[in-house]
């Protein structure tokens, strides 16, 4: 046995060998791979995530959601972490909608995943719920998908814009997503912590879509009841404002439900509602008076080969009568005193056989040959809308360059960008393209096509009260490179009213089994029922107050009051709203007031209003205080619990005042 | 000897004090977060509830429930046009 002394030696040195070792092996961990262990650590307790950007929301011109971006949720499950799988799991497989053998088989998985997506009401039960964990991830959500589906398109599997107007504003929606590291609990549970942001996301910017919702919605109802009630194979409205170009409801239907954009995609021969054209060009260069007759050749008219007949036999007609009859004959011998140059040139002027130049993914040009490929029957058939093909919003914009005087614009689907902070970045003006006929023929040619809904063939969309300037066209269709025997397609272009026209209409249908196949009994009358839709609502983008002028009945009509118009300012000649010309101006802020003060309020200070609910006014767009140009809409929406919240918000309560 | 063991206690204490400064500023921003993570939880929980109603009203307020429910309850139609008159507004007070 040792001495103590040794033993107390042994133990010492020991307890120094195990002391060195220590110190070594810290110096291991904390010196030689520090790094690699700090990383270690650094991954358990926290994460770099991608902090999604909220994609901007596409609204209508009033306001309306059209598509947002809201939280959604994939859902993943721990079957062994759940306190009571039978439970929890009839709860689970109710909340997320599973089947019995789902949610069994799920059991059966060391972690089942659902990608759903599950909005936040579905999951809401579950958060409490204890191995059941929740990934939040964007959605896009469109409030009423069926609203303008083809013309706002959809995301693809990658959340970028797949179609439509998500497509053609992809890079301005989507934003930029940022970057995080998060803290994470033993649990596995993150906590985001503000300390910790790399890069902030930065949101999509807002866009206000031309589209009105409700002009939106009386199109399609119309459309698709007038395909039901006709057996068509599909059909197409474009409505637009022709002071702007502002493409105001875009409605297509195909006869197996399908909403592809074929106002935009598809062409057709517009028949009859080319003969406006090819009277433009005459009365642009003179080339007929007013009292200037053709013989109407008892309704058949055999010329180069070829024999042009007439539905409506006349003995003789003017220009007018050509227009007002829809005579094949008539306006065939009046484009004869054109040159193909000359006919060429105002067809391309109205902008046929070239894009139109709107936001979207996808237009065809039409067709419309030079003079050289035209054969010699070519004039006469172009100036009866054949050999010419084109998109019903080409009809729609060459209609509208008659509503406007005689200016083409370009169309438009876009009126205004915003940031997510609200501040305007874009809003649309009125882009000129050409001047394609004077004011005086534009406003001779509008007097020709109130004729036709006056006493021609398009008394079927004649309104009592208010003028309506049209024409109506029907055309056999092609299939295949060939004209199909018994198929046509209907059209109707309309102005309303017929002076200082607010509304260019378009209707088309193809190929009506049921009934006539003439436009003037298909096309006309839906043209009428939408009219009268539109005057019938509330919030419909029509300047009433011009109206009211131009319905000589209600203009007749005696006032109660003799205090003269409200004081809104019509700029003459008249500019629309959202040509923002007049001079910028703040917005009152309104919240709290009564409707009636409200409206009174923001007339006089030069907006047009557009109500939104009732009760009191809770906000307007744009917000009181922004700047807005003088006779641009204010959308005011108004609640009867508003007070309320104004008040929350520690505004005045409801007074009669406006604040400035 | 006391004098070192006073700076041993005086260190320990700090060390004790700094430590528990730690573990409780650690706590604190723990629960933060969580009720941060709980409020965001509500606030999409709101948010999802709020776009329920709207696409409900939305879907309320359409013309394809509205007309045939007015139609067949109250009797109501369309108007035509000649049924609309459009009175210009009085101004009053200018």
């Amino acid at each position: 046995m040792a001495r103590p002394a040794v033993r107390i030696q042994v133990v010492q040195f020991g307890v120094l060998v195990g002391l060195a070792l220590l110190v070594g092996r810290a110096a291991q961990v904390q010196i030689l791979h520090g790094r690699r262990w700090a990383e270690e650590a650094q991954a358990q307790r926290t994460e770099r995530i991608v902090l999604q950007a909220r994609r901007g929301a596409l609204y209508d011109r009033h306001g309306t959601p059209l598509a947002v971006t809201q939280e959604t949720y994939h859902v993943g499950i721990a079957p062994n972490e759940l306190r009571d799988p039978v439970a929890d799991g009839a709860l689970i497989s109710r909340r997320l909608g599973l089947a019995e053998r789902t949610w069994q088989q799920a059991l059966r998985r060391r972690y089942a995943y659902f990608a759903g997506p599950y909005s936040a009401l579905e999951v809401q039960p579950l958060r409490s719920v204890r191995g059941v964990h929740l990934e939040s991830v964007l959605n896009r959500f469109y409030p009423d998908p069926a609203v303008a589906r083809a013309t706002i398109g959809r995301l693809g599997d990658e959340g970028l814009g797949a179609s439509g107007i998500e497509r053609t504003l992809d890079s301005l929606l989507a934003g930029r997503s940022g970057a995080a590291v998060v803290l994470k609990d033993r649990a596995g549970r993150e906590y985001e912590s503000p300390a910790r942001v790399i890069a902030p996301p930065v949101a999509g910017l807002d866009v206000v879509l031309t589209l009105d919702a409700e002009l939106q919605e009386i199109a399609q109802r119309a459309l698709d009841d007038a395909l039901r009630r006709m057996d068509a194979d599909g059909g197409d409205v474009v409505m637009l404002d022709p002071g702007t170009g502002e493409v105001l409801a875009l409605a297509s239907r195909q006869r197996d439900g399908s909403a592809r954009p074929s106002a935009f995609t598809d062409t057709f021969e517009p028949g009859s509602l080319a003969k406006i054209f090819a009277a433009a060009a005459l009365l642009s260069l003179r080339r007929v008076s007013p009292t200037d007759h053709v013989s109407g050749e008892g309704g058949k008219w055999r010329v180069l080969g070829r024999t042009i007949t007439d539905e409506d036999p006349q003995p003789s007609l003017t220009l007018a009568d050509a227009i007002r009859v829809s005579s094949n004959i008539a306006i065939a011998k009046f484009a004869a005193r054109l040159t193909p140059a000359e006919q060429y040139a105002t067809l391309r002027d109205f902008g046929f056989g070239a894009f139109t130049g709107i936001e979207f993914p996808a237009e065809a040009t039409g067709r419309l040959r030079p003079p050289s490929e035209w054969t010699r029957p070519s004039a006469a058939s172009l100036a009866m809308g054949y050999e010419l093909s084109v998109t019903p919003i080409q009809v729609a914009m060459a209609y509208g360059a008659l509503a406007n005087d005689g200016l083409l614009l370009q169309p438009t689907l876009i009126r205004e960008i915003r940031s997510a902070g609200g501040g305007v970045r874009y809003r649309h003006r009125p882009e000129p393209v050409r001047r394609v006929v004077s004011r005086e023929v534009a406003v001779a040619l509008r007097n020709l096509l109130r004729g036709v809904v006056e006493r021609g063939t398009g008394t079927e969309a004649a309104l009592t009260n208010f003028p309506v300037a049209a024409k109506t066209g029907t055309a056999r269709r092609v299939v295949n490179g060939r004209y199909a025997a018994g198929e046509y397609t209907a059209s109707f272009a309309a102005l309303f009213p017929a002076d200082q026209p607010q509304l260019v209409l378009v209707v088309k249908i193809d190929n009506p089994h049921k009934g006539s196949y003439f436009a003037a009994q298909t096309a006309a009358p839906v043209t009428r029922s939408m009219l009268e839709q539109a005057l019938a609502a509330r919030t419909v983008a029509l300047d009433r107050a011009r109206l009211s002028t131009a319905a000589p009945r209600a203009a007749a009509a005696p006032a109660d009051d003799e205090g003269g118009l409200v004081p809104y300012v019509v700029p003459w000649p008249y500019q629309p709203d959202s040509a923002g010309v007049g001079p910028r101006r703040a917005v009152p802020d309104v919240a709290g007031l009564g409707m009636r003060e409200a409206v009174r309020t923001l007339h006089r200070r030069g907006f047009r209003v557009a109500l939104r609910g009732w009760g009191v006014t809770e906000h307007t767009w744009p917000a009181g205080g922004d700047s807005a140009a003088a006779g641009s809409m204010v959308t005011l929406f108004a609640d009867p619990h508003a007070a309320d919240r104004v008040r929350s918000r520690g505004a005045a309560p409801p007074r009669r005042g406006p604040r400035r | 000897m006391a004098k070192g063991r006073h700076w041993v206690a005086l260190w320990l204490v700090a060390f004790l004090v700094t430590t528990w400064l730690v573990y409780a500023r650690q706590t604190a921003a723990i629960r933060a977060a969580r009720e941060l993570a709980d409020l965001r939880a509500r606030r999409a929980n709101l948010d999802g509830h709020r776009a329920d109603l709207e696409r409900r009203i939305r879907a309320a307020e359409s013309r394809a429930v509205l007309v045939p429910r007015a139609q067949a309850r109250l009797g109501l139609h369309l108007p035509s046009d000649s049924e609309i008159v459009l009175v210009p507004a009085p101004s009053g007070s200018r």
